[in-house]
């Protein structure tokens, strides 16, 4: 699939080898990654892994240490105001000027960033609209709340017309109907625009993103559709089963079932034992079923198994725990 | 540099929202009245000598000229990078598609202007003595001129310094430091030894170059070097703001 986006679009965002250290930390450890035209990718990643790092040196905020960046095929360290100009960026940190009224913001970031003056005031306008904000366009930026601040920074992305979105972070501290608002304008804008979104909200990559790629203590571990990331997990699922009688010989006997790779003893209730059983992916309820009728067990909760989700994937991936072995090579993408 | 104009336009809108302008402004206004019962005082006194200009009094001859210098700039130029720095703006303002050398003009320019127009305003005092008695406003232009040239010179050094940290109050302590050691590195001469070094203090003497000026007497010498050292500064900023490890 990757590969026919190779062929077919453009790439928009283009990361090779890039490297970043400070003195002895190395915080970026050669990643490389692609973004066709018209693409969500979500960037993932457990806090400190080095997300913010990459999107700031993709933006000319901060120099890497080795590789290169390219956006729209143009080099960040090369030609940075000509790269700039085509970056739409929303930082971490929403940071703007408190004692300007949100119009008057619109308007200085409008004109810095070579919206001509016939056209200004359209755009500003329709992107107003676009955010939700006009009502609020002749307030001053400090008594907003964090949820319209951060919608006029995404309206001052969109100002430039830029053909990049970088947006780092941008549902953190919104209440859930902002969220929810902040998300639908993302999936819109995604229709138009390639968008490279960073978070660690999972149902949000799920809910936007076509592609996902996963960083980790400054490496790349993993690129793929989440719904690719979820069937890597597919084959595995766990049940859980309430079963009444000796602890120890139920686990004994039910651990000999064929399809059954692990089970495990959780708490104790009025005599019955809760199990977590693991399968291999084969069906187990029925056996489960008939062995505790031959063994005179009650069996009185059989939960069926919960379908992998993204957080999964990500927790073993992230952690030590790895559901899939180290060794198979994760695809990273025919295009890395 | 064509971002100059609204870039420039948004550092005077956040400086006259701001109570620091109207806080400076006042301080100003009262130095200056003070200076100007100074001046009346001195007009009164029989042994003014007609020679001795209103000007001279005016600019740089008494000690709260020198305070207003002193202190008023390192107040007016204290926020303009480290405030950027501390709120995170900085990165909006150096991710937009202008260059460092924009960026910092533009800052350059709104503080010099504000500090311009505060000086502008003590016009209507002279305004007021020419009621009176007439006045050589030749030497007052000149004085003008001198004291936004110094002015320039120092606000690139106090812009300096806000680069230099997040913190506003360590970068306005940092360039009244630099500004205190410039001024009076001239008081020095008397300590050295050696001839040519002595001559070249006194040649750095702010004191001296503003009385020329408001003699009437402008200088290429301290034209010059004002300039020279608004250039210097302002050339160090930019190129520590093109360095990333000072951008934030």
């Amino acid at each position: 699939m990757q590969l026919t986006y190779t062929t077919r679009m453009s790439i928009a965002i283009s990361v090779e080898n890039l490297t970043k250290r400070y003195h002895q930390f190395t915080a970026l450890n050669g990643i490389s990654f692609q973004v066709p035209s018209g693409q969500i990718m979500g960037f993932l990643g457990p806090n400190g892994a080095g997300k913010t790092t990459t999107l700031r040196i993709l933006t000319g905020m901060l120099d890497a240490t080795s590789g290169k960046v390219t956006i729209d095929g143009i080099s960040v360290a090369a030609k940075p105001l000509e790269a700039r100009k085509r970056i739409g960026y929303l930082p971490e940190n929403v940071a703007l000027y408190p004692e300007l009224r949100v119009i008057e913001y619109l308007n200085y970031r409008a004109a810095i960033k070579g919206v001509s003056k016939t056209e200004r005031k359209a755009r500003i306008q329709s992107t107003l609209e676009r955010c939700q904000l006009a009502d609020v366009q002749r307030k001053l930026i400090g008594q907003l709340s964090k949820g319209y601040r951060q919608r006029v920074a995404l309206a001052d992305c969109l100002l430039g017309n830029p053909s990049v979105l970088i947006l780092d972070e941008p549902t953190v501290g919104l209440d859930p109907n902002q969220i929810r608002q902040t998300r639908d304008l993302i999936k819109e804008l995604g229709k138009t625009t390639t968008i490279l979104l960073s978070t660690h909200i999972l149902p949000e990559v799920e809910m936007l993103c076509d592609e996902v790629t996963i960083i980790h203590q400054g490496r790349i571990i993993a690129t793929d559709s989440p719904a690719d990331l979820r069937s890597r997990l597919k084959n595995k699922s766990t049940l859980s089963i309430e079963i009444s009688g000796d602890a120890d010989l139920i686990q004994s006997t039910l651990a000999q079932l064929p399809g059954i790779t692990g089970i495990k003893a959780q708490s104790q209730e009025e005599g019955f034992t809760t199990f977590v059983v693991e399968t291999s992916g084969a069906d187990v309820r029925q056996a489960i079923f008939q062995t505790s009728v031959h063994n005179q067990w009650v069996l009185r909760e059989l939960a069926s198994a919960k379908r992998a989700s993204l957080e999964d994937v990500f927790v073993s991936l992230t952690t030590h725990e790895a559901l899939t072995p180290p060794e198979q090579p994760l695809s990273t993408g025919a295009i890395a | 540099m064509k971002n100059i104009g609204p870039l420039f336009s948004r550092e005077i809108r956040s400086l006259i929202y701001s109570p620091l302008a109207y806080a400076c402004g006042t301080l100003f206004m009262l130095l200056q009245g003070v200076v100007f019962s100074i001046l009346l005082t001195a007009m009164n006194d029989p042994r003014f000598s007609a020679t001795a200009s209103v000007s001279q009094v005016f600019f740089g001859g008494t000690l709260f000229y020198w305070m207003t210098v002193l202190i008023l700039i390192p107040l007016l130029t204290m926020r303009t990078f480290s405030e950027e720095k501390r709120t995170g703006s900085i990165e909006f303002l150096l991710t937009a598609p202008v260059t460092e050398a924009e960026v910092v003009i533009s800052k350059f320019l709104g503080a010099w202007a504000f500090y311009s127009f505060l000086w502008l305003v003590s016009i209507s005092l002279f305004a007021l003595l020419q009621l009176r008695v007439g006045l050589d406003w030749g030497g007052i232009l000149c004085g003008y001129i001198g004291t936004c040239l110094l002015g320039g010179a120092l606000i690139a050094i106090g812009i300096f310094a806000s680069n230099l940290t997040r913190n506003q109050v360590i970068a306005a302590l940092f360039s009244f430091v630099m500004i205190l050691i410039l001024f009076s590195i001239s008081f020095f001469d008397v300590f050295v030894g050696d001839v040519a070094t002595s001559k070249f203090l006194q040649q750095l003497s702010l004191i001296e170059h503003l009385t020329n000026f408001a003699r009437g007497f402008i200088d290429t010498r301290p034209v010059v070097f004002y300039c020279s050292l608004t250039f210097i500064f302002l050339f160090l900023t930019e190129r520590m703001l093109t360095e990333p490890r000072w951008r934030s």
